[in-house]
């Protein structure tokens, strides 16, 4: 357990995941698809996004599958996203199936699962490339276009900004405490509990200074809001058209429609053609 | 100054912006830490839910649940690239009831009893709304469900042990024990800060704690959970429908360009609703 503890604290260094979230917001702006007008990209994704749902056929659905992990590749996803995705499908569906024959299933259980995770994987995969793929201000500006609330498209400008800060200092908060703390013997067994039970007492200590501090700066934050006149401005009409006029529709975003639907097309052709074969 | 001690609205987005980054910091660290498991027993650090429910006990509780969900939505989903559509409404809509319900219940955050009551009330609320969701899930998006062997039991079984196993486990260890300590601890500390003061009896919200009319309003956000997580995972009756038809290739094409400008249609009228209540 000791060694699971270690091997935790390793993998997610705090620089670590500072660095690579940081590297997926703003690292890849040059990307073909970071360079696609957002509103484009979300239409792409509102497509690829339900249509696998209502999917049944294997072929059009790997098809699929094939086309968004090229477009995930273009976009130039950071590796731990992409780790991530394939825990969490694969986690997911894995589990299911060991469960599913240990009550008895068999080998025919594997088709729908194959199916179901095909479906999960086209539609994240979608989902990584346009929402990891794009600068989260352009992102949070073709939301905005949409209609999405305010708020929200605050939200994620606003978070992509005071992640790195608040990471820092949490951080910095979790060392002090380690450094000042007694960290129990983990030798035995109880000791390697205690061990444990330690750490994530540290860690919830350690939100007590973080969430004082954090009250501080979001009452700066939101009277600089204020001073600036956030409120009106979100009401205004004027200010959200000056705001969204950098959106255009540009040829490279045209190519990208164009090259979707040829592929999807085509797919559709093949499975068509497997299925009278 | 203000005499009724009435929350403003910029006091509202100052609760809204704290418990957003706080929790949507939390659930990226959740979303980092692999699961571990002794046998089929998951102990999984679930949820960092204790954050919310410490602001929402001790604030107004409206503005810090959707703030703890918008946070989980922005930072672990859309930051992440985990973003699952329509199927996030689910999780978003589960947050914000169980957080909102746990914070409108306590009237003195010094009373820990309250606290821990409250805590563990609305992580209750949260896992089983979620549990529920999810079996509903499995039982539309797999065809002939009850066909495939051993799935139904599996599926059943799996989801209720994750259930009861969030509540005791993460509810206990990382809801209500932290709850327990921060609430009373951060109590006059952290108000001040945001320039309010602390909730006392004449300051709880709206009088009686759970009100017939939030009880109805959590229901009715429960069905549209639901509804959402159903409309994202379902469509399979639809096929089944059209399967008569369905096998070649032109109905596919067909269908695709339909869906195509089906979607362009859709964009079309949220962005016309979205200019009509900006000009109403």
């Amino acid at each position: 357990m000791r060694k699971l503890t270690e091997n935790i604290l390793d993998k997610i260094s705090i620089d670590y995941l500072r660095n690579q979230v940081l590297k997926n917001a703003y690292g890849n702006d040059d990307t073909a698809i970071a360079k696609l007008d957002p509103r484009v990209l979300l239409v792409w994704y509102l497509f690829f996004g339900l249509v696998p749902w209502f999917l049944d056929d294997v072929v059009l659905l790997l098809c699929l599958f094939l086309f968004v992990a090229a477009t995930t590749k273009t976009a130039r996803i950071a590796p731990l996203v992409l780790f991530l995705f394939c825990l969490g499908v694969f986690s997911q569906t894995g589990y299911l199936f060991v469960v599913a024959l240990f009550f008895g299933g068999n080998t025919e259980t594997i088709a729908p699962l194959l199916v179901m995770t095909l479906k999960v994987a086209v539609v994240s995969l979608a989902s990584i490339t346009v929402f990891s793929g794009l600068d989260p201000d352009r992102l949070a500006n073709g939301l905005l276009w949409f209609g999405c609330p305010e708020q929200f498209s605050f939200s994620i400008s606003f978070a992509y900004r005071i992640l790195p800060v608040l990471m820092e200092e949490f951080q910095n908060i979790l060392l002090s405490y380690r450094l000042r703390g007694n960290p129990p013997q983990n030798k035995t067994l109880m000791g390697k509990i205690r061990y444990l039970f330690y750490q994530i007492r540290m860690i919830i200590q350690s939100f007590y200074p973080l969430m004082l501090n954090t009250a501080k700066r979001s009452r700066t934050t939101v009277e600089a809001l204020e001073l600036r006149g956030y409120r009106y401005s979100v009401k205004d009409p004027e200010v959200k058209r000056m705001k969204l006029a950098m959106l255009k529709v540009t040829r490279s975003d045209i190519l990208f429609i164009v090259l979707s639907a040829a592929w999807v097309g085509i797919s559709a052709g093949i499975s068509g053609l497997s299925n009278i074969l | 100054m203000n005499p009724g001690n009435k929350i403003t609205q910029s006091q509202k987005m100052m609760i809204f912006v704290l418990s957003m980054s706080l929790y949507g910091l939390a659930t990226l660290f959740t979303e980092l830490i692999p699961s571990f498991q002794v046998g089929i027993v998951e102990f999984s650090v679930e949820y960092f839910l204790f954050i919310p429910l410490t602001l929402a006990m001790l604030f107004d509780p409206l503005s810090a649940a959707l703030g703890a969900a918008t946070g989980e939505l922005v930072f672990s989903e859309i930051m992440l690239g985990q973003f699952g559509g329509l199927g996030e409404l689910e999780k978003f809509l589960t947050v914000t009831i169980g957080v909102y319900l746990a914070g409108r219940l306590v009237k003195d955050p010094r009373k820990r009893g309250m606290v821990a009551f409250a805590s563990i009330f609305g992580v209750t609320v949260q896992q089983l709304m979620g549990c529920i969701v999810d079996i509903l899930k499995v039982q539309f998006a797999v065809e002939d469900f009850e066909a495939v062997a051993g799935l139904p039991e599996s599926v059943f079984f799996t989801e209720g042990f994750a259930c009861l196993n969030d509540i005791l486990f993460s509810g206990i260890l990382f809801c209500m024990l932290p709850a327990m300590y921060l609430v009373p601890k951060l109590y006059g500390k952290i108000e001040p800060l945001l320039g309010m003061k602390p909730r006392d009896e004449k300051t709880a919200f709206g009088g009686n704690a759970v009100s017939p009319k939030t009880v109805i309003l959590c229901i009715v956000g429960f069905a549209a959970a639901v509804l959402a997580e159903l409309l994202a995972s379902g469509g399979y009756e639809l096929i089944d429908w059209e399967a008569a038809w369905a096998g070649n290739t032109t109905s596919i094409i067909v269908a695709m360009i339909v869906a195509v400008i089906v979607i362009l249609v859709a964009a079309g009228v949220i962005r016309n609703r979205a200019s009509q209540t900006k000009k109403a």
